[in-house]
């Protein structure tokens, strides 16, 4: 009886779709609560290098402060300015937000796996779309809505200039990323990401064949998630806090969530394209590799923001335009020649 | 817009290209990372122990034989500039003092105090000192008011020990308030 249920075709459906489901909660969630760890690490991070402790006095080390920081951050007053767009204020955060989670349905963590006791296979990524990469820096690109929109409907003139700064920066860098990726899409022959981490495995990581690709993805995408050297919209120097000035409460917290999302999904794009993906040594399983390059990545991004200052606008534009965008229309070239 | 015309050879070209000067950056940020922190977990675990020549809370010392050095000649009285200080004398016939006259009442108003420590150059029997006991933090005004009794407790860190170093040290926390307790056998030296 239970064997005729299981082979029903609705059932077998019902199962796929339940399989799918909670594979994008439990993406959903665990991106979602991964900005409260990596504060703390960027907290900690900073405090070493400037030779200090970073947050101590919450918990052992400090341990529970990210958890402070968002209990006060939820009991904030949530202050939207008198002369604000009302509507647009409060939805600005949210537009930057959706895009940087929907970024994570099409990255492959792993292989299939064998779920045990109940024999089922799953994989560890919600789609596979064949244009995969596409996908991901399309999706990406439309996070600088949410930033523009909060600049102007903040009705204050920091708070454009810093969504202003934005829109310019990822228009100049956008290219010279999309243009790094074509580099890695022509050597692998797909723009599927899984197919992309499949054609690496063995060690035949694409950082070897496409040196000049991975630092122009590098800087780019520096630039993309608005870091430091490249942090020009949020620039505390000359604009306040930038495009999220006069936001407070939960509506900063959102932007602020953007950030250390978009920070993740390029982390995990550039282990994707350049590292390999899952491929590693066998003593451990393959999600615990891809685990180990991201987070090395991130600590490797929080690390340069403490080390390096930041870029003059000027700078910032003779780098995008002058530099990076013909440096990668050569990287392509050159791959092109080689690969042909 | 001529304002590029270095001289640029060949090392500097390939220095740029392969972020040299970036990545010294990096490492150096790197070594930091790892080094010893500066900061002085104070209340919690560790608390500074300040040299002799601390200027810190009065306190009034007795000789070898256990007798009070001071003689309530009303001398740091005169010399206070806050004039916190208040001192009366009385007749002592018991052998308290090492003289027949001590002080009956010496009290110190901390609230007032500056730490300016005349009041110790003004001793002739060297029986005041400024110590090095410097939570003097309090939630009422009348425990700033420091009587003779009290200052010629013992005080916690004893005479002998040198100080400018940082000790272990514990919080406690009770109804009177707050006390950091040193362990002076944890030692530390200062960054």
């Amino acid at each position: 009886m239970f064997e005729l249920f299981i082979s029903n075709p609705l059932v077998l459906m019902m199962i796929e779709v339940l399989v799918i489901c909670i594979k994008v909660v439990v993406v959903t969630l665990v991106v979602f609560s991964l900005p409260l760890p990596l504060t703390y690490i960027e907290r900690k991070v900073a405090g070493h290098i400037q030779v200090r402790l970073g947050p101590y006095r919450v918990g052992p080390h400090g341990i529970l402060q990210p958890l402070a920081d968002m209990i006060k951050l939820i009991f904030k007053e949530d202050i939207i300015p008198y002369k604000a767009d009302p509507w647009l204020f409060k939805i600005a955060p949210i537009i930057a937000m959706v895009p940087a989670f929907a970024v994570f349905a099409t990255i492959p963590f792993g292989e299939k796996v064998t779920i045990p006791f109940i024999d089922k296979e799953v994989t560890l990524y919600i789609s596979d779309m064949d244009t995969g990469i596409l996908y991901v820096l399309a999706i990406a690109g439309l996070s600088v809505y949410g930033i523009i929109l909060g600049g102007w409907a903040s009705n204050s003139k920091y708070a454009l200039l810093g969504g202003l700064r934005s829109s310019a920066q990822m228009i100049s860098y956008e290219l010279a990323l999309s243009f790094a990726c074509i580099g890695v899409v022509m050597v692998v022959n797909s723009l599927s990401l899984v197919d992309i981490v499949r054609a690496q495995s063995g060690w035949h990581w694409n950082i070897l064949y496409q040196p000049l690709g991975f630092v122009i993805f590098a800087i780019a995408g520096l630039a993309e998630i608005n870091r430091i050297p490249f942090d020009l919209p949020e620039d505390e120097g000359t604009l306040g806090a930038g495009y999220h000035a006069e936001y407070s409460s939960m509506r900063f917290a959102f932007f602020m969530l953007t950030e250390y999302v978009a920070m993740v999904s390029m982390s995990v794009l550039m282990v994707i394209l350049f590292f390999g993906g899952w491929d590693g040594p066998g003593f451990l399983p393959g999600i615990v590799w891809f685990l180990i390059k991201v987070a090395f990545i991130i600590y490797v991004i929080i690390w340069t923001r403490f080390t390096y200052p930041r870029y003059r606008y000027d700078q910032l534009m003779t780098i995008g335009w002058k530099i990076l965008l013909p440096l990668s229309l050569l990287n392509i070239l050159i791959t092109g020649l080689v690969v042909i | 817009m001529n304002g590029n015309h270095y001289n640029l050879n060949l090392k500097d070209i390939l220095k740029k290209v392969f972020f040299v000067d970036l990545i010294q950056g990096l490492f150096i940020t790197f070594n930091y990372t790892f080094s010893k922190t500066i900061t002085l977990r104070y209340p919690d675990e560790e608390k500074w122990i300040p040299y002799r020549r601390f200027r810190g809370l009065h306190t009034l010392n007795r000789n070898k034989e256990g007798k009070e050095l001071c003689v309530g000649c009303e001398l740091c009285q005169k010399s206070c500039p806050t004039q916190c200080i208040t001192v009366v004398p009385m007749q002592d016939k018991t052998g308290k003092g090492i003289a027949d006259r001590i002080a009956y009442r010496w009290e110190i108003n901390l609230l007032r105090c500056m730490f300016c420590g005349l009041c110790e150059d003004a001793c002739p029997t060297e029986a005041l000192k400024l110590g090095r006991e410097y939570e003097l933090a309090n939630t009422s005004m009348q425990r700033s008011l420091w009587t003779k009794e009290e200052l010629l407790a013992a005080q916690e860190i004893p005479v002998e020990f040198d100080g400018g170093v940082i000790v272990r040290a514990r919080l406690e926390r009770d109804d009177k308030g707050l006390k950091v307790i040193p362990d002076m056998s944890v030692q530390k030296r200062w960054w």
